[in-house]
């Protein structure tokens, strides 16, 4: 790498080959992992920690590229959905010869153990299992050695049941190995924090908290990685991110700003990337009784305000693209289409047609952090607040810490918030049950809309096992709340990224996972 | 000696009691609820509530400090919010980070304060004093951010001498940890390119660090110096005849270095506090970090973890410097 240190260790050490040799077969990837705080797939539920386990565990089913609409097989070579009388029941039939890093053959018993420890220890994405799936303990069986069957009532979503098990959640584990490191009735969850036990093509063989994550390519692996190691490389500085990556130091820079993008696309030795996300940034109206936004003209009134092309060429800077509708580009249900157009002159008479025809002021809750796109909330407010002064509206912004943001809007007493989401699981339903259905006290209920059709298509669209259907109630769904809901989408971001030329087979989809046995380097 | 010895760590003791005390107050001051700051805007009630129950944040904060408290008295630091794991286990992983990097800059304060400062005092408003006193200034002016990205983009970018951020080359396998600290890992593991890059990775971090105190210490060793050298002791060693080094180092520099002793006193315990942006830019995973990360994520246990442990540090710190004026100053007895 560098002169000193080349010129002393191949002088000294005479380990000049063996280095380069090394170079070709490790992939440094640097970025912001200071949210990992767990390797345990059954316990992680956050982006890092995503990041490194989808690569440690083989889950069920799996997608695959950046494509998140088709379900495709992975220790489960097949699988099929079946009408019980009470339940769902979903069988899936396993690979035969898969092992775990240990050499232990991955049999169904590791899929009802995997099953049954992520609803025993209750980690933070076990909602996901209890709640969406509705997933009972004793509802997972072995039917043979190879066959699994999981029951879950006829009220949860099979859709979104499938599409949680490509989720670190879903990560098999090697029940022989997890229960011989076990401590009491832990289910081996301390000793799955600094370790790993699965069938992934890598295997975790160091963690330096706030440093490095270290994975090797498991021997036993069914996916064979086309690289020897993988370095995470902890970095949080955007520029030192960018000098990293010019100098070599990484080979992948994720989080650059737009400028070291554009800097990095004229430069042949990099290639540029903006990754999807599945995150949206909205405006979300309380409409509870009383409030202005109540009135669905004074809503449309701000949709029609809002200059999208100028916020997401101009301030975005490309780091996002421009979406109105609710569920986000790259899942089933997406909707392109963008009708609410930059008018101010309509929005003053929607509001005058509203009552107000002196416009409206109003408290705009922002906060003084960064939105998606690496771009800061604040600038994001400015812009919103210049437009919508075009359009009649006096939006008074008020930044504050992030965490007292959502308390407030948690406690349905904003009026106006500028905030992001981002799904749960990678099905449109994670988006439209908690932004369309009341009950689900999530962003519906935030914004205190109370709308039965929306509640009912989100409902109906979950259930619908039939894709065709499924897109067409989503697309009914998408268009009501478009036009009825308490938000106005702003758009959806990309995460912007460097890679040195060299590297080959990069793919991050828009759940933020990447398959490392896919990525290569050329000398 | 030794009974005053005791009364000061007995001191220390209301030392650590007064740092708990506020730190946990005003934490509590702040009007924003740790556990939607941890768990994010996907977070459900149920997990809200779970989250406040686990780590005690549904009782009324008096009933929290004397939970904590006794916790404390049992050496238990409690656990990180935002971590997830004992705080105690965190500031053993990140403090020998920190520990390695004030201590490498430690050294560079030392090796360009003292001698410049002794250089400038010697040679009173000449050209070598000028440049000492204008370097000086410039180094304890320059923002830190500003300095490391120059030197980063000039040793690193352009030159491509030295690495840019961590303290390993990702292409270098770690040693085995032992310590904790890298460059000693490596030496105890023999494992000699470990070692070598681990020294090129300080580099950079500790001079940026080390300048800054460096400045401070040479303005302050030439003042005191200068104060010394005009004194009558010093021109009655020279009518003597002792030889110009010894008059120095031997009469001069050793009347100087109380004043210096103090501030050097407190320079390595402002080091040792955890360097926030320095540890940022290098990505040098140090208790200064940590201790930002926590702030930022309301994860009061890690703060008052490491509040209580700098706090402590400074104690220690002072002590010593104490216990090192009777060496130095025989005029100077404790009892």
């Amino acid at each position: 790498m560098k002169l000193i240190k080349a010129v002393g260790l191949i002088a000294v050490l005479g380990l000049g080959s063996a280095l380069a040799q090394d170079r070709t077969q490790t992939l440094i990837y640097g970025g912001d992992w200071s949210d990992l705080i767990t390797m345990d797939p059954q316990v992680s539920y956050e982006f890092s920690g995503g990041l490194v386990t989808d690569n440690l565990y083989e889950t069920l089913v799996k997608y695959e590229g950046a494509d998140l609409s088709t379900l495709r097989p992975g220790l489960a070579e097949s699988w099929k959905v079946d009408r019980g009388r009470d339940s769902w029941e979903i069988t899936f039939r396993l690979r035969r010869g898969s092992k775990f890093s240990s050499g232990n053959e991955v049999t169904a018993r590791d899929g009802v153990y995997t099953c049954e420890r992520a609803l025993a220890i209750k980690g933070p994405g076990s909602f996901l299992f209890t709640e969406i799936a509705q997933l009972k303990p004793g509802a997972t069986k072995a039917l043979d050695n190879y066959t699994v069957m999981v029951s879950i009532p006829k009220t949860a979503s099979p859709g979104s049941f499938l599409s949680i098990l490509t989720f670190n959640i879903g990560g098999i584990v090697d029940s022989e190995t997890v229960q011989r490191n076990a401590r009491g009735n832990d289910f081996g969850k301390e000793w799955l924090t600094n370790n790993s036990a699965g069938s992934g093509p890598f295997r975790l063989v160091r963690w330096d908290r706030g440093s490095q994550v270290l994975l090797e390519a498991s021997p036993n692996a069914r996916l064979k990685p086309k690289l020897q190691r993988v370095i995470l490389r902890e970095i949080k500085e955007p520029a030192v991110l960018r000098t990293a990556l010019e100098s070599g130091e990484i080979d992948i820079a994720e989080g650059l700003t737009p400028e070291a993008l554009r800097a990095l696309a004229n430069n042949p030795r990099f290639k540029t990337l903006r990754a999807d996300s599945l995150r949206l940034n909205y405006l979300g109206m309380s409409v509870k009784e009383g409030s202005p936004f109540a009135n669905n003209l004074v809503r449309d009134a701000v949709r029609y305000s809002i200059n999208q092309d100028e916020l997401v060429s101009g301030l975005v800077q490309g780091n996002g693209t421009k979406i109105q509708t609710i569920i986000p580009k790259g899942l089933l249900g997406y909707d392109a289409r963008t009708p609410y157009n930059f008018d101010p002159a309509r929005a003053r008479r929607l509001l005058a047609q509203a009552g107000l025809p002196n416009g409206l002021e109003f408290e705009l809750l922002v906060s003084t952090g960064i939105c998606g796109g690496g771009i800061p909330c604040a600038d994001i407010a400015a812009k919103i607040q210049s437009d919508l002064a075009k359009g009649g509206f006096k939006a008074n912004v008020k930044a504050i810490a992030n965490a007292e943001v959502l308390r407030t809007y948690r406690a349905q007493n904003h009026q106006m918030v500028l905030v992001g989401w981002s799904p749960d699981f990678p099905d449109p339903d994670g988006n439209a049950t908690p932004l369309a259905n009341y009950a689900a006290r999530s962003l519906a209920w935030r914004n205190v809309w109370n709308d039965a059709t929306s509640a009912k298509l989100a409902n109906q669209a979950s259930l619908e096992t039939d894709p065709a259907k499924r897109t067409a109630l989503y697309r009914l769904l998408t268009d009501y709340v478009l036009k009825n809901g308490p938000y106005a989408i702003l758009y959806q971001p990309a995460v912007p990224l460097g890679l040195s030329a060299k590297v080959e087979g990069y793919v991050r989809n828009a759940q933020s996972q990447v398959r490392f046995e896919n990525i290569s380097k050329l000398p | 000696m030794f009974s005053y010895f005791i009364r000061r760590l007995f001191f220390v003791i209301f030392v650590a009691w007064g740092v708990t005390f506020a730190t946990f107050f005003i934490a509590n001051v702040v009007p924003i609820d740790p556990a939607i700051a941890a768990l994010g805007d996907n977070a459900r009630e149920e997990q809200i509530q779970e989250f406040r129950e686990r780590y005690g944040l549904d009782k009324p904060i008096w009933q929290q400090y004397l939970i904590y408290m006794g916790r404390l008295a049992s050496g238990d630091l409690g656990n990180s919010l935002r971590t997830q794991r004992a705080v105690a286990e965190d500031l053993r992983e990140f403090f020998p980070a920190t520990l390695e990097l004030s201590v490498a800059a430690f050294l560079v304060t030392l090796l360009l304060g003292v001698p410049a400062g002794i250089l400038a005092a010697l040679r009173q408003n000449k050209a070598s004093d000028v440049t000492v006193r204008v370097l000086a200034l410039m180094g304890g002016a320059t923002p830190v951010f500003f300095l490391a990205v120059l030197l980063q983009y000039v040793f690193a970018r352009q030159l491509d001498l030295l690495p840019v951020q961590g303290r390993l080359d990702g292409f270098t396998f770690p040693p085995p940890r032992v310590t904790g600290l890298v460059g000693v890992d490596a030496l105890l593991a023999r494992d000699w390119a470990a070692f070598v890059d681990s020294l090129l990775h300080l580099m950079l971090p500790a001079f940026v660090l080390g300048l800054f105190s460096a400045a401070i210490l040479a303005r302050m060793t030439r003042a005191t110096m200068l104060e010394v050298l005009s004194q009558d002791y010093i021109r009655t060693a020279r009518a003597k005849g002792v030889a110009g080094r010894a008059v120095i180092f031997r009469h001069a520099l050793k009347n100087a270095s109380l004043p210096i002793l103090t501030l050097l006193g407190g320079l390595l315990g402002g080091l040792l506090s955890g360097a926030v942006l320095t540890e940022t830019i290098f990505s040098w995973p140090g208790i200064g970090r940590y201790v930002t990360q926590s702030a930022t994520s309301l994860d009061f246990p890690a703060v008052m973890g490491v509040t209580l442990l700098v706090g402590l540090v400074y104690a220690l710190i002072n002590l010593i410097t104490d216990l090192l004026y009777a060496f130095l100053d025989p005029r100077i007895r404790y009892s």
